[in-house]
């Protein structure tokens, strides 16, 4: 009994563990200190092999920032400017001094986001697509001041095989729109973002157009 | 219970959760993707924009910041520079943030007319 009993102690304790995911909180020392009211967006640097997938994570980084109350400088805007500067590859821009784009724009920060993986691998009868990002935000100072990295991973074949009510549903949902705008990659993008800006240990404080908290 | 209705239960229930939006994007996120991906669809892109703005206008509210810009950058790459300025000087008169910007983009409309090359 008391074998079975500290098992199910055991049992319950690994189950509650793996729910609450002990990680330590972000620290937001750094991004306090002068908390951003704009951010300045730049082009997405592309490690991946499609070479579009730059142009649409740009588009999927306004509105998750500027819901979170900040002034977010206008993507295509900014990039067309860039372009106008001569800056049409991401990396060059990349390369810049944060402090001096982020003084071209009068921005109080500089968003870089890096697409580490994007790609469809196809096995058999599943086909699993990844999406791998690095974020990082700087200071119009220079210093960093917050990052985060996100991969996500869909496999639309699961939904057969682990067949379960809402699961089924969401999954669903996901394919349902994702076809209407693209293979896969927009939702998980989105929901990546989602992650790290708003969900997890990294997420960002409100900003100044936030309503007021209470 | 039939499929249809623990489905429109469902559906509900996940409308129910995700939080209201701030503002109103209008398809910002999927017109500017479209618009990447063909770039014949900027004029739709544009038209939609503005049916936005006038709705938004006629409530007394504003665009989600960046949009008026982002017209005004449509209508600088058609090549109307005076419509372009329109808009610019609309998202500094909105967005005190946006303001360094646009004035410096306001500058350089009025200072280069017409030789700067389209792409």
């Amino acid at each position: 009994m008391k074998t079975w009993l500290s098992l199910a102690a055991l049992v319950s304790a690994c189950t509650l563990g793996g729910c609450a995911t002990p990680k330590p909180p972000y620290d937001f020392t750094e991004f306090n200190k002068a908390p951003p009211r704009s951010i300045l967006v730049v082009p997405v640097v592309n490690r991946s092999l499609d070479v579009d997938a730059s142009n649409y994570v740009l588009s999927t980084l306004t509105i998750p920032l500027a819901e979170l109350g900040y002034y977010v400088f206008p993507v295509n805007t900014v990039k067309v400017v860039l372009e106008q500067e001569g800056l049409y590859e991401p990396e060059q821009v990349r390369r810049m001094e944060p402090s001096q784009l982020a003084a071209l724009f009068g921005a109080d920060a500089v968003l870089y986001v890096t697409i580490k993986r994007w790609d469809a691998q196809y096995v058999v009868i599943s086909t699993t697509v990844t999406v791998e990002f690095d974020y990082e935000m700087t200071h119009k100072n220079g210093p960093k001041i917050w990052a985060a990295n996100k991969q996500m991973q869909y496999t639309p074949q699961n939904q057969q095989q682990q067949g379960g009510g809402l699961a089924v549903l969401i999954a669903a949902a996901i394919t349902a729109a994702a076809t209407r705008i693209a293979p896969n990659y927009l939702p998980l993008t989105q929901q990546a973002n989602q992650q790290v800006f708003m969900v997890e240990s990294t997420k960002l404080p409100p900003g100044p157009y936030a309503p007021p908290q209470k | 219970m039939t499929r249809a209705a623990l489905i429109l239960l469902v559906a509900t229930l996940l409308v129910a959760c995700v939080p209201p939006r701030k503002y109103d994007w209008n398809n910002y996120d999927a017109s500017l993707y479209q618009y990447y991906k063909d770039p014949t669809s900027g004029e739709k892109f544009r038209v939609g924009m503005e049916a936005h703005f006038k709705q938004l206008e006629a409530k007394g509210q504003k665009p989600a910041p960046g949009l008026y810009a982002e017209l005004g950058t449509l209508y600088l790459e058609g090549g109307d520079r005076a419509t372009a300025a329109t808009y610019y000087a609309k998202e500094r008169d909105a967005w005190p943030e946006s303001r360094y910007l646009m004035d410096t983009m306001l500058q350089s409309l009025e200072k280069s007319p017409k030789e700067r090359p389209r792409k």
